[in-house]
């Protein structure tokens, strides 16, 4: 598409030539408000035929100043904000955000903090797959999935509202450890539910994963080659649906993810099928991670000691960690005042989002849904 | 490939145009000319640093910079190579043919600090409208609808109590916040 021209000129139809014929191209706009997008993104589709030959996302429509506001907040003013990065995912945007500052700091945080945190990250990352599933399964016509999914992430969040008293936007963590202990029986709780999840997964297989009909929509569908995801900087499932082996809390562990033992799964088929298993397989690997954490975890304090104003000394960090769709990074420059010189997020879903067109690439019109929904976007972080 | 490996070829290679270059931790701190930023990012990407993490700009009102952090998914090494811009006619060679990731990330760098990217082939803003004025995180940018920073007189008061509980010989124990 020549992208030089913008705007695309809209419903308008030039003469193309595919296989030696004369064919029509058009331009088709899905979205902003399209219920696909989850959320409001635009796609604008080049077409012959039935084939997308190209596909330009149009994002920004969310944009909320994000890093602007960062360099007017303090430090712990600035964790509700990081909420609402990725509203799916807010105690892993949490976790990444104080990280960041941590290393910039050096704080060390009391051992208790460190496996709250993992629990409630990777619970996190378990109710944002299945988000993810419930969705994915409504965007290709299974409704079943999503009332199943739904289910068990009110659980999830009956357990962080224990917690922190919220249901989506927790600012639970902060700079130094975390707000509050967890309550009591919390950790019963917490295995209460552990034990009902998992057989949950083979009723999920029973739905969507033997189905004949989602196994076809998805295989072959959406196929970026491993050399591609890597250089468009794909990261989290997308990148090990591609074979790639490349897991943060394994190739560069934070926090204490060096303390369990887990698998990182890895689907080379490189297609949107790859991308299901590799979430499917997750959920269950997080549910390992959890229960080593909740086994070992210790007693004591869960915050360490902290200023009342933060004042980290002069320098720049750039932190990274796993968020569930992908590698979260946090670039804070620091120029020894209360608040940050510069501010800067590395979105996962932006990135994975900027490949989309390669996947899209003579794909199928009626597949465009599919490959978007396996990419796993969330707009609120891609915005920002 | 050690980091301290990275930084001498880089030493031996680019003599004069590197800036001040440090290893910290699995980290390569390195400051290079503007002139010279896309042949480092090339031998940087033949060196192995297959991955580009990030790319940020910022603002340091005598000049600007565009950060690259760059990693590898075969060895452990980080880069985190920082290019100074002319504040007046920031102008660098796009690395978007070295890293197909840099694309929007050089879009989102000249939509919110207004850095040219020589040779993008879709150099145009991303985040924001296309009409915008003004390149929003840049320091001297301003907008009557921003909220100013404050911490509510939270510093001048700890302040004071900390005068008050200097005089006082048994000071309450500070509680973590």
């Amino acid at each position: 598409m020549d992208r030089e021209k913008t705007p695309i000129p809209i419903g308008t139809t030039v003469l193309t030539e595919r296989t030696g014929e004369t064919m029509e191209e058009m331009y088709v706009n899905m979205g902003p408000q399209h219920p696909s997008t989850h959320g409001v993104l635009r796609l604008m589709l080049k077409l012959d035929g039935e084939v997308v030959t190209d596909c330009v996302p149009y994002i920004g429509y969310l944009h909320r100043c994000h890093e602007k506001i960062g360099e007017n907040r303090s430090y712990q003013q600035i964790v509700p904000y990081t909420d609402r990065l990725d509203y799916l995912a807010s105690m892993c945007m949490n976790f990444g955000y104080v990280l960041s500052v941590e290393k910039l700091m050096g704080v060390r945080v009391p051992e208790r903090a460190e496996y709250l945190r993992v629990i409630l990250a990777e619970l996190q990352r378990i109710a944002s797959h299945l988000v993810w599933l419930g969705t994915f399964g409504l965007d290709l016509g299974n409704f079943t999935i999503f009332i199943y999914c739904f289910r068990e992430r009110e659980m999830i969040l009956d357990l962080f509202e224990a917690v922190s008293g919220q249901r989506l936007n927790y600012s639970f963590y902060r700079v130094g450890g975390v707000a509050l202990d967890i309550p009591n029986n919390w950790v019963a709780e917490c295995r209460a539910f552990l034990a009902w999840f998992k057989p949950r997964i083979p009723e999920y297989d029973a739905l969507v994963t033997d189905n004949i009909l989602f196994q076809k929509r998805l295989q072959g569908v959406g196929a970026i080659d491993p050399a591609t995801a890597v250089n468009y900087g794909l990261s989290g499932p997308m990148i090990r649906s591609c074979g790639v082996m490349w897991d943060l809390r394994r190739n560069d562990p934070y926090s204490i993810y060096d303390r369990f033992e887990f698998q990182i799964p890895v689907f080379d088929t490189c297609d949107a099928w790859a991308r299901f298993l590799v979430r499917r397989q997750e959920m269950l690997e997080s549910v390992k991670i959890i229960e080593q954490a909740l086994d070992q975890l210790p007693s004591g304090d869960v915050m360490a000691k902290m200023p009342k104003t933060l004042k980290p000394p002069v320098g720049q960090v750039y932190a990274r960690t796993e968020s569930p769709r992908g590698e979260l990074g946090f670039y804070i420059v620091s120029d020894g005042s209360p608040k940050p010189y510069r501010y800067r997020v590395r979105s996962p879903a932006y990135c994975n989002l900027s490949a989309l067109h390669e996947m899209l690439r003579g794909s199928l019109v009626a597949d465009v849904v599919a490959v978007l929904g396996s990419v796993d976007i969330v707009l609120g972080e891609i915005d920002r | 490939m050690t980091p301290e490996e990275v930084l001498e070829r880089l030493k031996q290679r680019f003599t004069e145009s590197l800036g001040e270059a440090e290893v910290k931790g699995a980290e390569v701190r390195a400051t290079v000319a503007a002139e010279r930023g896309y042949e480092v990012c090339r031998y940087l990407r033949e060196l192995g640093f297959e991955y580009l993490n990030c790319l940020s700009g910022a603002d340091w009102t005598t000049h600007l910079e565009v950060v690259y952090d760059l990693s590898s998914l075969t060895h452990p090494s980080k880069v985190h190579l920082r290019v100074r811009l002319d504040r007046e006619h920031p102008v660098v060679r796009t690395v978007s043919d070295i890293w197909r990731a840099a694309d929007w990330h050089e879009r989102e760098c000249y939509d919110l600090f207004g850095v040219r990217f020589d040779g993008h082939p879709d150099h145009r803003r991303i985040l924001l409208p296309e009409d915008w004025v003004g390149f929003p995180l840049r320091k001297d940018y301003a907008d009557e609808r921003m909220v100013p920073y404050t911490d509510y007189g939270f510093e001048e008061k700890a302040a004071k109590e900390a005068a008050k509980g200097a005089a006082k010989p048994a000071a309450k124990p500070e509680t973590p916040a």
